[in-house]
């Protein structure tokens, strides 16, 4: 028995031994990402995850990527393109490249990406909602011609990788795909070499790509399931870079002198979704919202009533910028809009008891308030997520704000599906915490505000954050869609966002920022998306992983200084064995002695 | 005595085979009521699995509604009922909604990492806890037993996920004069060796998930060996054993424990069964690629067929493992033969 305890310490004293993983080769440069969310699927037509997005920018090539500097449509496997003067027909020149087996590229390879996305459902459940507007799709040459069933102004961001026709045509059942032999055939600036399910992605550098090969010669990407992990891991250097930090890790990393905190403008925005009368798409009322939220001043008062710079420090750590817009945050700098003058709500309760008080919802004998009809009390539920520590404060705060209104707020903690169904489907809210990270092209978030968005009355379809329907909102979102200069469809834009900001249905509370950790003695430059103060993991396109150096091994002399920390750790294991184990025998002898007597 | 014993073996071997026929019976009762219970039970589970996947995406209602029939969700509860009665008879536990892929094949690619740790663990924990829990109960009041006992119900009092972090900051990332000598998580290396280098590679990341595991079950085992082992302590053949002159050490190992392991046997074959369900909470702090995770990332979603999958899995296997303790204890314990 004695020995074989002997045996386990020491199995675990050699275990504990640096060099069971290969060394990596000398002047190889190699940066690992890491990331806490794992690859749902590696065929692009099936992903939907964030990660697995990333990986598609790093290993196809897109039509068009959005600018370093300004992230408008730039070209990327599309050198150039026109519209015909009624926006329906898009031609795009596909550059003259090379798939990374050696294959030419041409447009017949996009025309079979698009049309198998148009005529087979299963190739629909990724990205379906891209093709959706198209009619068709035909290729000559290197020309390929989409013609549209309607006007679209966000044609050239459109987020579907372009596959290898020659390699995808055998597949039988692009359903059952699953896309993971490597060497993968792309397009992008990386290739895929090894990929282990829930575990790690390697990448090579693709040294035939259009752009010139990347810096470095492999990138890795590699899963932790939880952010403290990632966080021991970035510390160790397991790892080289994390992004999408929450702000408790975030600053955890202070201190140490190797890694760099990111802290840029996010891509996010967080805001209160109201309950202002709900209905479904046939305009039938639904769900139990609090009848006071229908009236506009109500909802105005609330605005006035938060305080966003104190919820930013409090809920935040001070890592997010106060909204005074709406929906898009302040990264898309053409799109982004902003109350001012009169317009512009700032944190004011008087104000707030005034327009309360002006509208006839009269303060009952326990400083509620009711109806003016005195039908009701104004009490109102606040939905939020379970175990989210930053939304139990959020309710805190807004509670005690809203009590010096004589309005009553209660949390409701509801788990993730729970919720989405209560909030999008069958409106049993009054107020909820919502929230949406925005692309290049903010179609995406000003369509969750639509009327066809709101579910049937049986709770089929939806898509609504919000229960939306403005007459006024719809117009300008048609106005947009038909609107092929940018300027002017920014100027629509904004005057959407305006919409939202003074009718309240959601009331913008901050725009969190991006918070990442990097590894200086590893990573000796990274350009952020954009340029100016951008995003380097989960931003759009490949920029920064492209533009990623290494330390060069020579610089990084300290690395044989890690391979001597692991010698003596692994002598003072040996030396805790050895001690452990004189310990345990001389007890043993011990023992015997005893017994003999 | 001896006739007693010789009218009892003829009908013994009939005996066993019928009452482990009954068993299994019984057995395939009980997973048959459980193929319909989970069926209702995820049914119940708040939430709409369409709209949480598509939570993020700006996505049309007739979109909705494909993806809706893609999964089978726009038809009849009994009509899907029946589907899925159908297809589990075939051992077809359906498509993963958000894998999209074959649920067996997911549970076939997990259920090599999670057996290798948590039947580690298990192997480990039992051998420590009945290690221990023989010496405690052997001399009760002792040093040892006073340590071992307190020691083991401090670790089992312990929250796993508290634990699994400690020893990750400590003995994974390294504080002051600790180095980090274990990798911060997975199964093995981006860069790993082949051969016999692969295998200590994983080895070598096991260490840590497999240390939190043993910390905080193993004092079950410890308990029950030592209030069995306390029990045989007082009896007659120990004295006997003792008179004899024979040595302490001689007395424990080959008369007291073997007699004192019968609880501890029920007790290890009902860990078994829950062995195939991994360990979600270590799994999840050391990113081991288990079905624990699987499982805990199939709540999220809600995705009910990778759900119903490993969920069947997990409560057949317990089933199936107290059944066969049941017929092992049949051959152990002589007392339950006589019932």
């Amino acid at each position: 028995m004695i020995r074989k305890c002997l045996a386990v310490l020491a199995a675990i004293g050699l275990l504990s031994l640096p060099g069971t993983a290969n060394a990596a080769e000398p002047g190889r440069k190699v940066v690992k990402v890491g990331v806490t969310q794992a690859v749902d699927s590696m065929n692009p037509f099936l992903a939907v995850r964030l990660v697995s997005g990333q990986l598609q920018r790093w290993t196809y090539a897109f039509l068009t990527v959005p600018d370093a500097k300004t992230l408008q449509p730039s070209p990327d496997l599309a050198e150039s393109w026109t519209t015909s003067p009624d926006g329906l027909t898009w031609t795009f020149k596909i550059r003259t490249a090379k798939w990374s087996d050696g294959q030419p590229i041409t447009a017949d390879d996009a025309a079979w990406t698009f049309t198998k996305m148009m005529t087979d459902d299963a190739a629909k459940a990724g990205n379906g909602p891209a093709v959706e507007n198209f009619a068709s799709v035909t290729a000559s040459g290197q020309d390929l011609t989409i013609k549209l069933k309607a006007p679209q102004a966000s044609m050239l961001d459109i987020p579907v990788a372009i596959v290898p026709k020659h390699v995808w045509e055998k597949v039988p059942d692009i359903g059952k795909f699953e896309a993971d032999q490597v060497p993968a055939v792309g397009s992008g600036p990386y290739v895929v070499t090894e990929y282990k399910k829930d575990q790690f992605v390697r990448l090579a550098a693709n040294k035939d790509y259009w752009r010139g090969a990347p810096k470095i010669d492999e990138l890795q990407m590699i899963f932790y399931d939880n952010p403290a992990a990632s966080i021991v891991g970035l510390k160790k250097g397991d790892i080289d870079l994390i992004g999408r930090l929450a702000p408790p890790d975030f600053e955890s990393l202070k201190g140490d002198d190797n890694l760099v905190q990111w802290n840029a403008e996010g891509r996010r925005a967080t805001y209160l979704q109201v309950n202002h009368g709900a209905t479904t798409s046939d305009n039938k009322p639904i769900g139990d919202g609090h009848p006071a939220l229908k009236d506009p001043r109500v909802r105005q008062a609330l605005h006035y009533a938060i305080d966003k710079q104190k919820l930013v420090d409090e809920t935040q750590n001070g890592l997010a910028r106060p909204a005074d817009g709406s929906i898009i945050p302040p990264l898309y700098k053409s799109f982004f809009w902003e109350a001012s003058g009169a317009e512009k709500i700032t944190y004011n309760v008087a104000k707030a008891n005034e327009i309360l008080d002006a509208a006839g919802y009269k303060k009952g004998a326990d400083g509620i308030r009711t109806m003016p009809d005195g039908s009701k009390k104004l009490q109102f539920r606040f939905s939020i997520h379970t175990d989210a520590p930053s939304e139990e404060k959020l309710a805190e705060y807004l509670t005690g704000w809203f009590k010096e209104l004589g309005i009553q707020l209660t949390a409701r903690r509801l788990d993730s599906s729970k919720f989405t169904e209560e909030t999008g489907t069958t409106a049993l809210f009054d107020i909820a915490i919502s929230g949406w990270s925005v692309n290049p092209d903010p179609e995406e978030v000003l369509g969750t505000h639509l009327c066809s968005r709101r579910p049937t009355a049986s709770g089929e379809g939806g898509g609504t954050e919000s229960f939306y329907c403005d007459p006024q909102y719809e117009t300008l979102y048609k106005q947009q869609q038909k609107e092929l200069d940018r300027t002017k469809r920014a100027d629509i834009i904004k005057k959407m966002e305006q919409r939202l900001y003074v009718d309240a249905p959601v009331i913008a509370l901050y725009y969190p920022n991006d918070l990442e950790g990097y590894r200086k003695d590893r990573i000796a430059s990274i350009t952020p998306i954009p340029e100016d103060k951008g995003i380097l993991y989960g931003g759009s396109g490949y920029w920064p992983f492209y533009t990623v150096e290494a330390v060069s091994q020579d610089a990084a002399a300290e690395d044989g200084g890690g391979s001597s920390t692991g010698l003596i750790a692994g002598i003072a294991g040996a030396v805790v064995v050895l001690a452990l184990g004189g310990f345990v025998l001389a007890r043993r002898r011990q023992g015997a002695a005893d017994e003999r007597e | 005595m001896t006739v007693v014993a010789e009218i009892d073996a003829a009908p013994a071997g009939h005996g066993l085979l019928r009452y482990a026929a009954a068993k299994a019976g019984g057995a395939l009762l009980s997973i048959a009521m459980v193929v319909v219970a989970t069926f209702f039970l995820f049914r119940m589970l708040p939430g709409d699995p369409v709209r949480a996947l598509a939570q993020g995406r700006n996505m049309t209602p007739a979109q909705l509604d494909l993806e809706r029939a893609r999964l089978g969700l726009d038809k009849s509860i009994p009509e899907q009922f029946l589907h899925f009665v159908g297809q589990t008879l075939r051992f077809d536990l359906g498509t993963s909604y958000e894998y999209k892929r074959p649920v067996l094949d997911l549970i076939g690619e997990r259920i090599g990492p999670t057996l290798l740790l948590t039947g580690t663990a298990l192997v480990m924990a039992v051998s420590l806890g009945i290690w221990q829990g023989a010496r405690a109960g052997w001399k009760p009041g002792s040093r040892f037993d006073r340590f071992s006992t307190a020691v083991s119900l401090v670790l089992w009092s312990v929250p796993t996920f508290w634990l699994g972090l400690l020893l990750l900051m400590v003995f994974a990332a390294g504080i002051g004069p600790i180095p980090g000598l274990f990798p911060t998580r997975g199964i093995s290396s981006v860069d790993a060796p082949d051969g016999f280098g692969y295998v200590l590679d994983v080895a070598h990341h096991m260490v840590l998930p497999c240390l939190t595991l043993v910390a905080v079950v193993y004092a079950q085992y410890l308990l029950v060996m030592r209030s069995s082992v306390l029990d045989e302590v007082e009896q007659d053949y120990i004295t006997t054993a003792r008179a004899k002159g024979l040595k302490d050490d001689d007395i424990r190992r080959r008369h007291a424990v073997p007699n004192a392991l019968l609880p501890t046997v029920t007790l290890v074959f009902m860990r078994i069964g829950f062995v195939v369900g991994g360990a979600v909470t270590v799994e999840a702090i050391f990113s081991w690629p288990g079905l624990g995770q699987l499982f805990y990332q199939a709540i999220r979603v809600p995705d009910f067929t990778l759900m119903q999958g490993t969920f069947l899995l997990i409560t057949v296997s317990v089933i199936l493992m107290n059944t066969l303790a049941d017929v092992i204890y049949h051959v152990l314990d002589p007392r339950v033969r006589s019932v």
